[in-house]
């Protein structure tokens, strides 16, 4: 990781005026004594009249995501090092890294693309795709600018055509993702296309990729995701220091960074006080019932990526009384539940087993997907499961049935499905739905 | 006294109750507006005016509807759905299932055996399959929406309209009228139309008894339509309008208290 920490630490202010949020101890939460909001101790930044902000807070440090990996990714450009643009939780970053390149997520957060994309895509085609698209036609991405190369999969039908159009004017390698999780062959076949993509980045960027370089980028990922873990597990608390919002902000496009580790770090030091005891784990716990206003319901949110910009359902169920305790979608928990072997003698085989294992919905069947919401709902005391799909996204639309019904008879919590896209015409709507679910959630814990 | 206000998308409603019991003290109706907000203030008023309550004998206002978060003289809000629910018990104890199609909305309700609502499903961005969609076509037809009722019920062979959405159906209907079909099949077909809409959104799973409120339970035949589509008995609410206000003014009351 080297040199980039001696550099990029620069906008934190080096006398922390950070504040340590004053712990609640999980057994005895003081209701009478002081209304608990999630995420109170972590907003107070201050930002100067140039938009530059003068607090080291964590969360003003990933709020400033984009110039941050912006600034990174010029200085690696200009160092000679590539960019590699991504586009899915199934693209090994690792084996970019150990190409001495960069990878950065290129997915779509913003409606205002959506317009440029159906020139050529689909109205009826999912906002993801379609923004990501838009960025493209628009050169308005500045990592796909920069990008040398994009590295794209064979997820869901509407990504696989995209990319055909993307790549008349990119280059592009696409990686064949098996969709029968459980085949032997299957994983055979997504090793062998690793093996390519090692290949492919070998000869465009004129490397040689080492296990042990490979090693080393999967010490990195496992570090990142380590980190980023422990912050999630910061929300089993009754009473988390962090709103759902908050925590999706921990995320950054350019992985590995050693600015963000530190933040990471730092955010970890600052909300250690707020874990609940390990003793405490698995409590069926309603307490916060008992508290008068704000009561907040826990809520499980399933279903599609939340990708930068496009926070909007998140936002307004948690301004309707909801807090979103666990997200095991591809922006949440989903892509960092597992590590990679360090130690495994093919390190390629080893990175492949992992990313093989995401329980995306393109696969057949998802099982997984079904295990780990059943062991998440439990770890994280949810009240309520939410499950978001954006429109016209096929696999997760038809998926929700399952989800519905585990949900429902299995786990005996109220279940939402939210299907939109990035336009805020039906924000009201939402917010209606979501507020009758917390209004069922409390008639619950009440009773 | 305790009262419950029903902001929807084309009518306000008022209901007041008094300390106990389930009788309703007074209750009150008037059409939305752009200043909702005012227009809910003086109802209350009226509604209170008629029975020689004063305002201070009001100890809780809860809002309810899509207007909910206006209307400033409330203590507090709970949605439509929970209201529903509440009202359609208070009336029907036995009830499993609400279907509420109001002006902009249509929303189907399961209840669990304690009355609070288990599941709920409710349009998404389409106005098909609601109020709005028989508006539209009394306008186009020129008829007023009490017409509608008594017209479909002299049809023998009601129209297939199948589009999805209300623009459409419009221009539907005009090339229904176009090739000569009479009105009280294109109304008897529209309201099969948003009949097969609310199945589609409730699935088949449905509980007995099923009640159906919302202002569009008022135009006759609409009933007559869902039972052929759900395939079982429905009985609309007495007064199917005024469950929402109702369920808030009984929430309004269990709420006493609380502040």
């Amino acid at each position: 990781m080297g040199k980039c920490c001696d550099k990029k630490d620069v906008k934190i202010n080096a006398s922390d005026p950070c504040h340590p949020p004053q712990p609640v101890r999980s057994g005895s939460p003081n209701a009478t004594s002081r209304v608990w909001e999630p995420g109170v101790p972590v907003r107070a930044y201050q930002e100067t009249p140039d938009g530059v902000i003068t607090n080291g807070q964590p969360l003003a440090w990933f709020d400033n995501m984009i110039p941050n990996c912006l600034a990174y990714a010029t200085d690696a450009k200009a160092q000679g090092k590539h960019i590699v643009g991504i586009m899915c939780e199934y693209t090994p970053r690792e084996l970019i890294m150990a190409a001495e390149a960069v990878p950065v997520c290129l997915c779509g957060g913003s409606a205002e693309m959506i317009g440029p994309a159906e020139e050529h895509l689909p109205a009826n085609l999912c906002p993801l795709i379609k923004s990501t698209y838009g960025y493209h036609v628009q050169k308005a991405n500045p990592f796909l600018e920069m990008a040398d190369l994009v590295v794209a999969e064979t997820t869901c039908d509407g990504k696989k055509k995209m990319y055909e159009l993307m790549a008349e004017t990119r280059p592009m390698h696409v990686l064949e993702l098996p969709q029968k999780p459980d085949d032997a062959d299957a994983l055979a076949h997504w090793i062998s296309e690793l093996r390519k993509l090692k290949a492919r980045l070998e000869e465009a960027f004129g490397v040689t990729i080492t296990d042990e370089k490979i090693r080393q980028a999967i010490r990195t990922m496992n570090r990142e995701r380590a980190l980023r873990r422990r912050l999630a597990d910061l929300m089993k608390s009754d009473h988390p220091p962090l709103t759902g919002r908050q925590l999706l902000q921990f995320k950054s496009n350019i992985s590995g960074m050693c600015a963000d580790f530190a933040q990471y770090t730092r955010a970890l030091e600052s909300y250690v006080g707020w874990a609940v005891p390990t003793n405490l784990q698995g409590v069926n716990s309603t307490t916060n019932g008992g508290h008068s206003p704000p009561y907040k319901a826990r809520v499980l949110m399933t279903g599609v990526p939340v990708v930068h910009g496009a926070e909007r359902v998140v936002e307004i169920i948690e301004s309707n009384g909801g807090l979103i305790v666990c997200m095991d979608n591809c922006t949440g928990l989903k892509p960092i539940l597992e590590d990679v072997d360090e130690t495994a003698a093919d390190p390629i085989v080893a990175l492949a087993e992992k990313y093989f294992r995401l329980p995306c919905s393109v696969m057949t069947k998802n099982s997984r997907r079904l295990d780990i919401l059943r062991h998440l709902a439990r770890e994280y005391r949810v009240q309520c499961v939410i499950d978001l799909i954006w429109q016209a996204c096929l696999t997760y639309d038809v998926e929700s049935y399952f989800i519905k019904k585990l949900a429902e008879q299995e786990l005996g919590l109220p279940y939402l499905r939210i299907e939109t896209d990035y336009s805020p015409g039906d924000s009201a709507r939402i917010a209606l739905r979501v507020e009758a679910l917390f209004e069922t959630v409390r008639q619950r814990a009440c009773a | 006294m305790y009262a419950g206000i029903d902001a929807g998308s084309r009518a306000i409603k008022v209901v007041l109750i008094g300390e106990d019991g389930p009788g309703v003290v007074a209750q009150g109706q008037v059409d939305q507006g752009v200043e909702q907000d005012k227009i809910a203030c003086r109802l209350l008023e009226e509604v209170l005016a008629q029975t020689g309550v004063d305002r201070s004998q009001v100890c809780r206002i809860v809002a309810t509807g899509y207007g909910r978060n206006a209307v400033s003289i409330a203590d507090t809000t709970i949605t439509e759905i929970t209201c529903h629910a509440v009202g359609v018990r208070q009336l029907v104890p036995a009830a499993m299932t609400v279907i509420d199609i109001g002006g902009q909305d249509s929303k189907l309700m399961r209840l669990d055996t304690n009355g609070r609502v288990r599941d709920f499903a409710m349009n998404d961005r389409c106005a098909a399959g609601t109020g709005r969609f028989l508006e539209v076509v009394a306008d186009r037809l020129g008829l007023s929406l009490g017409d509608l009722g008594p017209m479909a019920a002299r049809s023998r062979n009601p129209a297939v309209i199948s589009s999805m959405c209300v623009v459409f159906a419009e221009t539907e209907i005009t090339g229904l009228l176009a090739a000569g079909r009479a009105c009280e099949d294109i109304v008897a077909g529209v309201q099969t139309a948003i009949a097969a809409r609310i199945v589609a959104m409730a699935g088949r799973n449905i509980e007995a008894p099923v009640i159906f409120t919302g202002g569009v339970a008022r135009i006759s035949g609409m009933e007559t339509a869902l039972q052929t589509a759900l395939g079982r008995p429905i009985a609309p609410a007495p007064e199917p309008q005024m469950t929402g206000a109702l369920g808030a003014a009984l929430l309004a009351r269990r709420q006493r208290g609380s502040d």
